[in-house]
């Protein structure tokens, strides 16, 4: 079999049996982290995804090319994701009533009509 | 690049049953009121069982039909004519692993390991897009790749992105940017075959003419085969039919194969004028299904180079494994 | 200055950036892990972007022939090519070990390039500056890190290493017929320099890694392919490159 592939790539490596049983360990593929990507300076760093890799040297190494081969960047952060605490899904509702606390908006100050009115009296 | 050839999971009696008893119905009510509304669904929320195997299996197909897809392109990586189009292969291949990369990741937020998911696809218990059993023979083979099965992976990618899943529309999203470069190179390079010199159109007439069916089988058995695929399309896991993308494919491709002055192998090939939509001849489903099932020309190289990629790199993976680190999944 | 001394500098750079690429391109889609194995195809389109540029200078600079004619059908007694860059990949060790070696070499040489009385080589210096200090940093945590994994890693590393480092001091093979007029006119600080450069920058990192570096007087450098005469690899590597090519070297592609 290992001499009729039509990749001659593969013609030069050596097959194993097509039925043989090959498994990768739990972990074997490393840890995850998260990858936030910053594409100009003064920018916020963005998330874009993780990268699988055994610390964060390594991290950094591959979300370079898997995140930043094409787009513009200036900068990567990695963090491994066993280290992101969030929320719970069903907290949600913690942020219901945000906007209606118009007293921390600038909408809920209606200043110009105060001194319209204010006009208009004198 | 992946089809809509995917095959959903069964689950027998039993396990719905059971799924069926954990699924409070309340929280299904609220969870399907979020789909209805356009609100995606993230890692953390409460889902269905079943939204979550199929969910799993559906990425996971597409996952591996990236890596297996990288192969039989990787067939021409060291034999590309000239320097734009070896460097523009090795980057394309290079994205069909960034994708699988892209993939595994979204489908471990779902609690399946990258490494059960690998052992799946070695086993054969997992599945990829059929289309990857087939040899690429000529240079020309390349290009019918490049330019028509990366235009057909589009049209069910970009189906699949406006999906209820948050992690997997994320993934697809920036699949979706790449690939418009691949149909771009690909149709490049069929071009320059298709008005080259007789050779050259001889050559990719040819490789076409090997390519009609399985594109054709790309996406998937006809509507009036595929079962309990309603239930999907509500939660949007499916979310377009098979014949829907296939003719969407044939409309938008089908005229930029025939200007080109090349034909198509299905003399029944045409536009309706009256309904707007394609005939076409049905391809060999048996065939479809033989090779899905390992019956195809490569089926077994693909998962032999997989198993030697595997086991080639293990020595790497197990000198720098840190067992004793705190693991998580990816978050998002 | 005379165009031939040029010419024969700028092939031997550009093949062995096109060899080397070529090679590490066969383990895109195949790689240890994917992660790794799409930063290495990075690289491997890396060093051909630097060949094609180096081919485009020939041809635009000094009469050469266009880069797809001159790279894909040439004779191989016409190449320069080292041997390093000739041998089959084997396994990812020697792979890794030849990239940690090469990347440094040519890191050495386009930095001496900054101030080249040729300018285009000074453009080239400035271009690939971000591109070869992330292969050295990739190359240098990989060596590191495997070397001081475990027992089975540390002893594939020292063996790649004992495997290419008479290969890779090759890569300095001296030209006596164009290096003196080199040096004079500017152009570049000549082979024995940047071997001694080349030796300080890998040395540091084969001492955090544990490595032995082997006397470097008892090593007897591979050299022969600066001159076109080359491995047994390197014919069937040029066949299969150009097989496509060569159905008609006049279509376009």
């Amino acid at each position: 079999m290992s001499n009729d592939s039509l990749d001659p790539r593969v013609n030069r490596l050596k097959l194993g049996d097509a039925g043989a049983v090959i498994k990768v360990e739990e972990g074997e593929n490393w840890n995850v982290y998260e990858v936030f990507h910053q594409e100009k300076r003064g920018a916020h760093h963005e998330h874009v995804g993780c990268v699988h890799a055994p610390d964060p040297q390594l991290a950094l190494v591959f979300a370079k090319e898997q995140f930043a081969r094409r787009k513009k960047c200036v900068n990567l952060w990695v963090v491994r994701s066993a280290d992101i605490l969030a929320f719970d899904a069903e907290d949600e509702d913690m942020f219901e009533n945000n906007l209606e606390k118009n007293y921390r908006d600038a909408s809920g100050f209606k200043v110009m009509e105060k001194i319209n009115k204010f006009k208009q009296s004198k | 690049m992946y089809g809509g050839g995917y095959i959903f999971d069964e689950p027998n009696g039993k396990q719905l049953r059971e799924e069926k008893q954990h699924d409070d119905p309340e929280k299904l009510a609220a969870f399907e009121a979020r789909i209805t509304r356009g609100e995606k669904i993230e890692p953390g929320d409460w889902m269905p069982a079943e939204y979550r195997r199929q969910l799993i299996r559906l990425i996971e197909q597409h996952a591996h039909s990236e890596i297996i897809g990288a192969l039989p392109e990787g067939t021409w990586i060291t034999r590309a004519p000239g320097f734009k189009r070896k460097l523009a292969l090795i980057a394309k291949v290079q994205d069909e692993i960034g994708h699988g990369q892209l993939l595994y990741n979204a489908a471990e937020t779902l609690g399946k390991s990258r490494e059960a998911m690998i052992n799946d696809l070695l086993s054969g218990k997992s599945k990829y897009s059929n289309v990857f059993n087939y040899p690429a023979e000529t240079w020309a083979d390349v290009t019918v790749i490049g330019f028509l099965i990366d235009a057909a992976a589009i049209v069910n990618q970009v189906a699949n992105a406006k999906g209820s899943y948050g992690p997997y529309c994320r993934a697809l999203e920036r699949i979706c940017y790449e690939e418009s470069f691949h149909l771009k190179q690909g149709h490049d390079a069929f071009i320059e075959l298709a008005t080259g010199t007789p050779v050259q159109k001889q050559m990719l007439q040819e490789a076409l003419n090997r390519w009609w069916q399985p594109i054709m089988h790309f996406f998937g058995p006809p509507d009036k085969t595929s079962q309990h695929s309603e239930k999907l399309m509500q939660w949007k896991v499916k979310m377009a039919s098979n014949d829907e993308m296939r003719n969407q494919f044939l409309e938008s491709y089908v005229p930029k194969i025939w200007e080109l002055g090349l034909t198509l192998p299905d003399p029944n090939l045409r536009k309706d004028p009256e309904t707007g939509r394609w005939q076409y001849s049905d391809p060999d489903w048996d065939e479809f299904f033989r090779v899905i099932n390992g019956g195809g020309p490569c089926n077994e190289e693909r998962l032999q180079v997989r198993k030697w990629a595997e086991e080639h790199g293990r020595w790497v993976r197990k000198a720098l494994m840190n067992p004793q680190e705190r693991r998580a999944l990816p978050v998002a | 200055m005379n165009n031939a001394a040029l010419t024969d500098l700028i092939i031997k750079m550009a093949d062995d950036e096109l060899i080397q690429g070529h090679r590490n391109s066969e383990w895109t889609g195949l790689g240890p892990v994917m992660e790794e194995d799409i930063a290495f195809s990075s690289m491997a389109q890396d060093k051909i972007g630097h060949a094609w540029a180096l081919y485009r200078i020939l041809h635009e600079n000094l009469g050469g022939q266009d880069p797809d004619h001159f790279a894909f059908i040439r004779k191989e007694k016409a190449f320069k090519c080292s041997h390093l860059v000739e041998m089959p990949n084997g396994s990812y060790d020697f792979s890794l070990m030849r990239h940690f070696l090469f990347d440094h070499a040519e890191t050495v040489r386009y930095e001496s390039l900054r101030e080249s009385s040729f300018e285009p080589f000074q453009q080239l210096s400035r271009k690939f500056k971000g591109e070869l200090k992330y292969h050295t940093l990739h190359a240098n945590a990989f060596i590191m890190q495997l070397s001081q994994a475990n027992e089975e890693s540390y002893a594939r590393m020292q063996s790649a290493l004992n495997d290419t480092i008479a290969l890779a001091a090759g890569i300095f093979e001296p030209s006596a017929e164009y290096e003196e007029e080199l040096m004079v006119a500017g152009v570049y600080p000549g082979e024995a320099a940047l071997y001694h450069r080349w030796l300080d920058r890998i040395y540091p990192v084969l001492v955090k890694a544990s490595l032995n570096l082997p006397e470097m007087s008892t090593v007897t450098p591979v050299y022969g392919g600066r001159k076109g005469f080359h491995t047994a690899y390197l014919e069937p590597l040029l066949k299969e490159m150009g097989e496509v090519f060569n159905l008609d070297t006049e279509a376009n592609w």
